[in-house]
């Protein structure tokens, strides 16, 4: 099953690329529908998925025996709830691109091929299958920047493969060294992370492999100091592509530190905790500070990212129930509400052909369906009770309090620094009188435009008011991660870390 | 009375069959005149056979094998061997020599009557380069060698209406020629240090013996690695290369480097894994550091290209460091996994050279590139392929080619080595990235699609095989790791 999660949308891919490129009205529709169908399966496991520790549906074939590479697929709580984020936002990416008219068809290739590696590298438990797709992504996400961006795209572009790439080949380079030492130990070949994780690692090797892990995710989260291409990359994208950059590549950087830092190197991550927790508190404050400056509406919803994903590094290396829970409960939640805001913006952009703040005021009036929605994303965002953003940030704080206190308090103000950028971002588009004449004959969302981001809305309410829902399947799998920690190192869990010490999460 | 060697024929019949299709080529031409069409059956099946012959020759070795007799492999004398390393060499020399000539199949019928002439030199050279790989014995495979470069300078130098092209051979010819001797030297010095021209004689006397003074060895071993580094263009050795590449015809160059690259790194790795491997802690410093420069002088270098041949010159430079990492790594399956793919990929990258400069090649600025992917779209998404997997991206042969050296080279404990390599493949990501980026990421004048020719099989051949190697390596990597010397 999720082997043809995989190949769906290739085999769609495949199915667009015969389509002659004359026919150039049916290629997006025509995908549209094509990537409804991995949605479909995407729910269908969810349905089905057994909340329980490890792996399940694995999907396990010999690729290339003698150096223990294998075609190894298996689908966790902390992945389910990504595949499922990653091919509800394809269409909804793709129903987006209505303004691309030049070169739809290989526009419609790359969106697919890069939701195929997407969903790969999610479900890849070989750490040879991981890198695989993980690097192979690049290059679609590569083209959708660079052809069909604005006016910087080139430079964009080249800066986001040469930055990934580069953390990527140092992530090859330990990943060779992990398969290698346990060849010596072990005497087989083996790149499967099961294997891999019970390793027996010097303490320095361990915390280099460990660290060449981190920086490949650090700079796709991207965490602070590496965050520099990421402005550039989602202000050049087209809407699709900064929607998915945003909502699922960003995400892998977190998934890959929860997934293999946390369980290939224990050790070291114990040790990292400080280290990373401190980026992702400096992240959280500047990305937040930066982005109450920016007059360029897409380069403050890009930055509000950087802020956002450091709640969710802190939230993985707190290293109690509450934090990873909320990580991976926040990795969804940024996900929906940083696409839909992404979305919103490059809906004012087809309109108004521009993205600084201060060509717009008053938009209230002229849109007020767009504004609600964008008020209601930014609520979303911000953590209003009742909607997904504060169930994660919630979790990821009480869960990094008893471990972190300090830093959870500075990264708490970055709750109210995102209530200070968004709300006055909000202000400054679309409250007011519209005093600028062309603000003041905008037309309002079209049903289309209201279908995509009603789906959206409605998965925040959801998880806003029933967060069990994802929890129950999440659960197990984040207590396996850290049971294991505490398995192999001798670190202990704070008190009150753990689930059932302070409060019940999933309703038991 | 001296006794000749016996005679093996099943051991020379590729390499007989190549040099008979060259003589055929010469005497239809001068007989009949006939359309280049006709050569061109000629050398399509003259290269048919010497594969038949190679395959006949792999289920000997495999059979030999079986039988734990390698003894049957080694024919005249133990100066040339029949072990799936040179088989697998030949075979890739004989792909690339088919595809290389496809691609240039247009500026040889351009030639007219200098056509002929043009064809019979691939064939010398594509003889030459397979004695070589097979050879077991210095000074075997020196001939192999200077038949094969010899025939090189004069293919460089084909375009001769062309100034570049006579300065690419003269260029080509002089260096070459000063390389090969560095080579006769160094194997002078080896002989005066062990006594042996065989490569498995020399093997079992360093096993055997201490030797007192290795000095006189380990000059031996440096130059003959400096004279075959020249061949396949490592670093220090490569200033040759963008001038030649840049010179010579567009639609040989591909052919020109992979035999040359092939051949010379099958050389290396024969007499370093096989006759010197008791004396890897001398020559592995050396080699590695060769590796290193290579890999980091290509790629920067390649960076500040204009010229798409130079800009590929370079990248080849890089290659041949990365191809040193797993001589470092000590596995030939890795190196000829890594030759059998680069080989294809590098034909294939010419090929699409040969389209954009046109038959005659005059010039190739990246600024002829400008818009390709809306021109030519079929072509720039086969150059794109290709140069990714030259790149070395997942999915793509050139990644688990990569991958192979790599492991090997970590395995033998050079770990430093295999992460300078893995940052330089992303520096050389960079400047393939550019070219694709040129290619599709600015607008082109309103240009007429570029007439593809016969480079359309070799596109379609290379490309397959990039993709298919890159998901299904398994069935070349496990002929890779049959192929051992003996």
């Amino acid at each position: 099953m999720l082997t043809s999660l995989v190949l769906l949308p290739v085999a769609a891919a495949i199915v667009v690329m015969l389509i002659p490129g004359r026919r150039k009205e049916i290629h997006l529709p025509l995908s549209i529908a094509l990537s409804v169908m991995p949605l479909a399966l995407a729910g269908y496991l969810f349905w089905v998925f057994e909340p329980a520790a490890g792996f399940q549906y694995v999907d396990r074939v010999p690729w290339y025996e003698p150096w223990g590479i294998d075609w190894y697929l298996g689908v966790d709580g902390i992945s389910l709830p990504m595949i499922v984020l990653t091919t509800l936002l394809v269409p909804i990416a793709l129903a987006a691109s209505t303004t691309i008219t030049n070169r739809t068809k290989e526009f419609v290739i790359y969106t697919l091929l890069l939701e195929a590696g997407m969903i790969g590298a999610f479900l890849a438990l070989d750490l040879f299958l991981f890198f695989v797709f993980f690097e192979a992504m690049l290059i679609p996400m590569y083209f959708i920047i660079g052809i069909w961006g604005t006016e910087r795209r080139v430079y964009a572009a080249v800066k986001f493969f040469i930055y990934t790439a580069f953390g990527s080949a140092l992530m090859l380079a330990a990943i060779i060294g992990l398969a290698l030492t346990y060849a010596s130990q072990e005497g087989s070949a083996s790149f499967a992370l099961s294997d891999l994780a019970g390793l027996d690692l010097a303490v320095g090797t361990e915390r280099i492999f460990f660290a060449a892990f981190a920086i490949a995710f650090a700079i796709k989260v991207p965490l602070f100091p590496f965050h520099t291409w990421l402005p550039d990359a989602h202000v050049e994208a087209p809407t699709a592509g900064s929607v998915l950059l945003a909502a699922v590549l960003l995400k892998l950087g977190t998934y890959g530190l929860l997934r293999f830092n946390l369980a290939l190197f224990p050790d070291a991550s114990v040790d990292a905790i400080p280290i990373m927790a401190i980026l992702a508190v400096i992240g959280i404050i500047y990305g937040a500070v930066v982005a109450i400056v920016q007059p360029d509406l897409k380069k403050l919803v890009a930055y509000s990212s950087v802020s956002h994903l450091g709640f969710i590094v802190l939230g993985t290396f707190a290293l109690t129930s509450g934090g990873l829970q909320g990580a991976v409960i926040q990795n969804v939640n940024h996900g929906l509400t940083t696409g839909a805001l992404f979305l919103l913006v490059g809906m004012i952009y087809d309109r108004r052909h521009t993205k600084k703040i201060s060509d717009f005021g008053g938009l209230q009036k002229t849109v007020p369906l767009l504004a609600g929605f964008f008020l209601f994303m930014t609520f979303a965002s911000i953590g209003l009770p009742g909607l997904n953003g504060f169930v994660g940030e919630f979790l990821v704080l009480i869960g990094s309090y008893p471990a972190l206190p300090s830093l959870t308090v500075i990264a708490a103000f970055g709750v109210v620094l995102a209530a200070i950028y968004l709300l006055w971002a909000y202000e400054r588009v679309f409250t007011g009188v519209p005093d600028k004449e062309e603000n003041s004959v905008l037309s309002d969302l079209s049903g289309r435009e209201i279908a995509l981001l009603v789906p959206i809305a409605v998965l925040i309410v959801v998880i806003g008011l029933y967060p069990k829902l994802l929890l129950d399947k999440i659960t197990p799998s984040t207590e396996a991660v850290l049971d294991n920690i505490v398995e192999q190192t001798d670190f202990t869990i704070p008190e009150p870390g753990r689930i059932g010490d302070v409060f019940v999460a999933g309703g038991e | 009375m001296i006794t000749p060697p016996e005679i093996s024929w099943i051991a020379i019949a590729p390499d007989l069959a190549m040099a008979i299709g060259a003589a055929l080529v010469l005497l239809v031409d001068v007989q009949w005149k006939p359309a280049p069409r006709v050569l061109g059956w000629v050398v399509g099946a003259t290269l048919a056979v010497a594969a038949g012959l190679t395959v006949v020759q792999w289920a000997g070795a495999a059979d030999a094998l079986a039988a734990g007799d390698t003894g049957s492999l080694v024919a005249f004398s133990g100066l040339i061997t029949m072990d799936g390393f040179a088989i697998f060499s030949r075979f890739v020399l004989i792909a690339a020599t088919g595809l290389g000539l496809t691609a240039g199949w247009r500026f040889v019928a351009s030639l007219g009557r200098r056509g002929a002439e043009a064809i019979a030199l691939v064939l010398l050279a594509t003889t030459g380069f397979s004695l070589m790989v097979a050879s077991n014995n210095l000074v075997m495979l020196f001939l192999g060698l200077e038949v094969g470069s010899i025939a090189l300078y004069v293919l460089a130098g084909l375009a001769r209406e062309r100034r570049e092209s006579e300065e690419a051979a003269i260029k080509y010819f002089l260096l070459g020629s000063f390389a090969s001797a560095v080579f006769v030297y160094g194997v002078a010095l080896i002989y005066a240090g062990t006594g042996q021209f065989g490569i498995l004689g020399i093997r079992q006397l360093l096993a055997g013996f201490v030797i007192s003074s290795p000095a006189v060895i380990y000059i031996g071993i440096g130059l003959v690695v400096a004279g075959l580094g020249f061949k396949v263009s490592a670093a220090p050795f490569h200033t040759w290369a963008p001038d030649v590449y840049q010179g010579a015809p567009a639609g040989l160059v591909g052919y020109l480097a992979a035999v040359a690259k092939v051949a010379g790194f099958a050389a290396i790795a024969r007499i370093l894994l096989t006759a010197f491997s008791d004396l890897a802690d001398t020559w592995l410093p050396v080699v590695a550091g060769i590796s290193v420069l290579s890999m980091v002088l290509g790629s920067v270098l390649a960076l500040v290209q204009g010229d798409v041949r130079r800009l590929l010159a370079y990248s080849g430079v890089a290659h041949a460091g990365f191809i040193m990492t797993g001589v470092v790594g000590g596995a030939t399956d890795g190196i000829l996994f890594y030759l059998a793919i680069y080989a294809i990929q590098l034909v294939g990258a010419f090929a699409v050279v040969a389209v954009v400069s046109g038959p005659d090649g005059a010039g190739s600025s990246l600024e002829q590139y400008r818009g390709l992917g809306r021109r030519s779209p079929l072509l720039a998404g086969a150059f794109t392929i290709l140069l990714l997997g030259m790149g070395g991206l997942p999915v793509t042969s050139g990644f688990v080619a990569k991958f192979g050296v790599f492991t090997d080279a970590w395995a033998r404990g050079y770990e430093w080595l295999v992460i300078v390599a893995v940052i330089a493949s992303v520096v050389a990501f960079a400047f393939y990235i550019r070219v694709i980026v040129v290619m599709y990421m600015d607008d082109a004048g309103e240009e007429e699609p570029l007439r593809v020719g016969p480079e359309r099989w070799v596109l379609a051949l290379a490309v397959g095989a990039t993709i298919l190697w890159g998901i299904f390596p398994s069935s070349l990597l496990d002929l890779a790791a049959d192929a051992l010397p003996i």
